[in-house]
């Protein structure tokens, strides 16, 4: 700071302790920059005086207009990004990508299902429901304490009630929900072609499962408390 | 989360303090409303760019501040491809001529049109909205020493033009 800057910083209150000090005596034992500061106190009061009769004079009504009109006309867009983040999903995808959902499903199936035994889903009764690995994970796991080949996401209540869970594995990732005392699978996804799985889960929920997740859920999904105890009254 | 006031209703109470900054900044009234209701409509069209828990005024004199930036920016290309001011214009104008009088807001508005454009928002800031140096060196994204020496080029220049002899 030059001592210029250090005279007006002290005239504007900006220093503290020995600084202004130092400045104030300075000031006092000089008659020309004892002037100088008051020059400057009258010529800050004359902009305080011009300028400061603005604030107390009414707002013009075009101004105050534009300001209702707008609260009129704008949703509550705070309150919509709200919720999208505690959903973690994308803004709501046409109803096409819901429909999507179906379809895939009996296209990972074909892979999925028997001969091979330890496959994670199977069909039962027109209904395709969580088997092996996948099931248990669904039975076991938190979303905060990842373990094994499968992942689990979020977990929530669909419009019926029944609990859900999201999860992500190495070849698709889908939404299960009970079912009397299973996991039906209401969405499978297969990964997209040549993407290794780690790299999938960084880049964020399948727009697809997201879609189908934002038009199941009712509510918000499930904290980590709220996660835990439903687990152990057996996701009733 | 709660709101405790909503931005709009904030907004509404903070116009009377934007409003000043805005002749501070201007040439006339008139560009100050019509600075004014720019920013404030910039404001709620981004909206959603605002962090709550941060000053929403800060927000506010820095939405006005670029606004006024941009368009003094593009008066003076249009000027300077229209008409280049005369210099002997603006020593008519001198305001000096009745500084015995209590300045009315109209001279002390055409004292600060007088200076450099980043000496002018420096002093609105400062001494008219009663900033920190602080503050405005985060506001205006510049070093504190870029802050306080503008400051006292502006406030000497305004002094010489304003001021008591």
């Amino acid at each position: 700071m030059t001592v210029d800057e250090k005279f007006f910083a002290w005239l504007d209150g900006e220093l503290t302790g020995d600084e202004a000090t130092e400045v104030e005596a300075r000031v006092a034992a000089d008659p020309e920059l004892a002037r100088l500061a008051e020059q400057h106190r009258a010529m800050h009061a004359q902009l305080k005086g011009a300028f400061d009769p603005i604030v107390e004079a009414p707002v013009p009504d075009q101004l105050r207009a534009a300001v209702r009109r707008r609260e009129a006309e704008f949703v509550d867009l705070a309150a919509v990004r709200q919720v999208r983040e505690s959903r973690k999903i994308w803004p709501r995808l046409p109803q096409w990508a819901a429909m999507a959902a179906t379809l895939a499903i009996g296209i990972v199936v074909g892979t999925m299902v028997p001969p091979r035994t330890s496959a994670p889903v199977e069909v039962q009764g027109g209904k395709i429901y969580a088997a092996t690995a996948l099931g248990s994970a669904l039975d076991t796991q938190l979303a905060s304490a990842p373990a094994g080949a499968v992942r689990i996401g979020m977990t929530f209540r669909d419009q019926a009630g029944a609990v859900c869970r999201s999860f992500t594995q190495a070849e698709a990732n889908g939404l299960a929900c009970r079912d009397d005392g299973r996991w039906q699978v209401r969405g499978l996804f297969a990964a997209p072609e040549g993407q290794a799985s780690a790299y999938r889960m960084a880049a964020g929920m399948d727009p697809n499962l997201a879609a189908l997740v934002d038009s199941t859920m009712a509510g918000e999904p499930f904290d980590t408390g709220q996660e835990k105890s439903a687990k152990e009254r057996g996701w009733r | 989360m709660d709101q405790p006031l909503s931005f709009e209703k904030t907004l509404t109470e903070l116009l009377p303090r934007l409003r000043r900054f805005a002749h501070a900044l201007s040439r006339n009234p008139a560009d100050a409303d019509d600075l004014t209701q720019a920013a404030v409509e910039r404001a709620l069209q981004s909206k959603l760019q605002w962090q709550p828990g941060t000053r929403l005024d800060s927000w506010l004199y820095r939405i006005m501040r670029n606004l006024w930036i941009d368009t003094v920016r593009s008066r003076s290309r249009r000027e300077k491809v229209e008409a280049p001011p005369e210099e002997a214009e603006r020593v008519g104008e001198d305001p000096r001529e009745s500084m015995d009088a209590a300045l009315d807001l109209k001279r002390v508005m055409a004292a600060m049109q007088r200076l450099p454009d980043e000496q002018r928002e420096i002093v609105a800031l400062i001494l008219v909205e009663g900033f920190g140096y602080r503050e405005v060196s985060e506001m205006l994204d510049l070093p504190i020493g870029t802050v306080s020496s503008r400051l006292v080029r502006g406030r000497t220049a305004l002094l010489a033009m304003v001021g008591e002899r």
